[in-house]
């Protein structure tokens, strides 16, 4: 990789509109079980290879680092890197067409079905797939992005405070957040 | 119905659009208030239809938070579905969109660097911790620790593997049990 840069910095692809929203249709119609930000990693940084990984996350950390659903963000911010306002327009709105159009005809086939014990079965094991692809997504994104021991402590920090504690977000940014950027400024500064 | 169309486009605008900029760390911060709002403020729908409209949105394609276009549409039809989803969605958006404007400018710089390379990790950390929280109040239990840790493996062993079938294979398994079960 590594060859395709634009005005718009580096580490992404050229791509045209048509081409992006094209993209973002077909993966808002199959970002199955929500975690919608895990999707457009696998799609744009691993398959498409249009954004890389080190862009992704600090693309994705700008994101949360302010309210909204973290998918459509992703969108919001993937779109603008690769195709400026317009795109930062049109990747989310292609994103959330299809899924708007869907749920609501799967709104309409749920209320004439009923309730059915085997329907919440299979629901729940689609969910524990769907926790299967952010487990894999994030250990991923770490291995790739982030690889240094002092980054691996602090996303276990993250996680067991977050995750396994169930501490609320925000205050865990405010704290996590300047003491590992401190520590990637000393290991820029040592070059 | 109606009549008091316009009075339920601006009551979704007026509880989806402040939701929208207080959604810090994801939509799923807020579901607790949109299910507050919707079944005990505004009666929008009974508690047991709000927890099937949350299943749905989960199990359908696209963000868990299309949720508000359920909401929406049980509230004023087509017309309420599409003003829930844009008030949702779009103040958050234009706010990041802004963001990253003033952010971009100091592309390049030493501490710009710093600041995206040291957040990454915590972004990474964020998509573990989702996946804990779910399995935390799943259901299923240990089924499902046990289903979702062999998903992740065969996703880190077969990176190339398309989730869908996943999806459909973690489904079928669990239906399968529970078919076996009543059957039994």
């Amino acid at each position: 990789m590594g060859g395709a840069v634009s005005e718009r910095g580096e580490g992404v692809a050229k791509v045209s509109l048509g081409v992006l929203f094209l993209a973002f249709l077909r993966l808002g119609c199959t970002s199955f079980g929500g975690g919608t930000a895990g999707w457009v990693y696998r799609e744009m940084v691993q398959r498409r290879r249009w954004i890389d990984e080190q862009s992704f996350l600090a693309e994705m950390a700008l994101g949360q680092s302010l309210p909204g659903a973290n998918g459509v963000k992703i969108a919001v911010l993937v779109g603008r890197r690769l195709k400026g306002g317009a795109g930062a327009f049109a990747a989310p709105f292609a994103m959330l067409a299809g899924p708007f159009a869907i749920i609501l005809a799967v709104g309409a086939i749920y209320g004439r079905l009923g309730d059915h014990r085997i329907v919440h079965a299979v629901l729940d094991g689609v969910a524990a797939a769907v926790v299967g692809l952010s487990f894999a997504t994030g250990i991923n994104a770490i291995a790739k992005g982030a690889p240094e021991p002092s980054s691996i402590a602090i996303a276990a920090v993250t996680v067991t405070c977050v995750g396994v504690l169930g501490w609320p977000m925000l205050p865990v940014l405010l704290g996590l957040g300047p003491l590992s950027v401190g520590l990637a400024l000393r290991r820029a500064r040592r070059g | 119905m109606r009549d008091n169309l316009p009075a339920g486009l601006l009551a979704l605008c007026a509880v989806f659009a402040p939701l929208s900029l207080l959604s810090f760390g994801g939509s799923n911060a807020v579901i607790a208030d949109i299910a507050h709002q919707s079944v005990a403020v505004r009666h929008w729908t009974s508690d047991r239809d709000f927890a099937d409209l949350f299943a749905l949105s989960r199990a359908a394609p696209g963000p868990g938070s299309m949720l508000c276009a359920l909401i929406g549409w049980k509230v004023a039809g087509m017309g309420g579905a599409l003003v829930a989803t844009v008030a949702f969605y779009l103040p958050a958006s234009l706010l990041l969109f802004a963001a990253a404007r003033i952010w971009g400018r100091w592309r390049g710089s030493l501490w710009h660097r710093a600041v995206e390379r040291g957040m990454a990790p915590i972004a990474a950390g964020l998509f573990l911790s989702g996946g804990v929280a779910v399995l935390r109040v799943a259901p299923a239990g240990l089924a499902a620790w046990i289903a979702a840790l062999a998903a992740t493996l065969a996703l880190l062993y077969w990176p190339k593997l398309h989730p869908v079938p996943l999806l459909v294979a973690g489904g079928a398994v669990f239906g399968l049990i529970d078919w076996l079960g009543v059957v039994r």
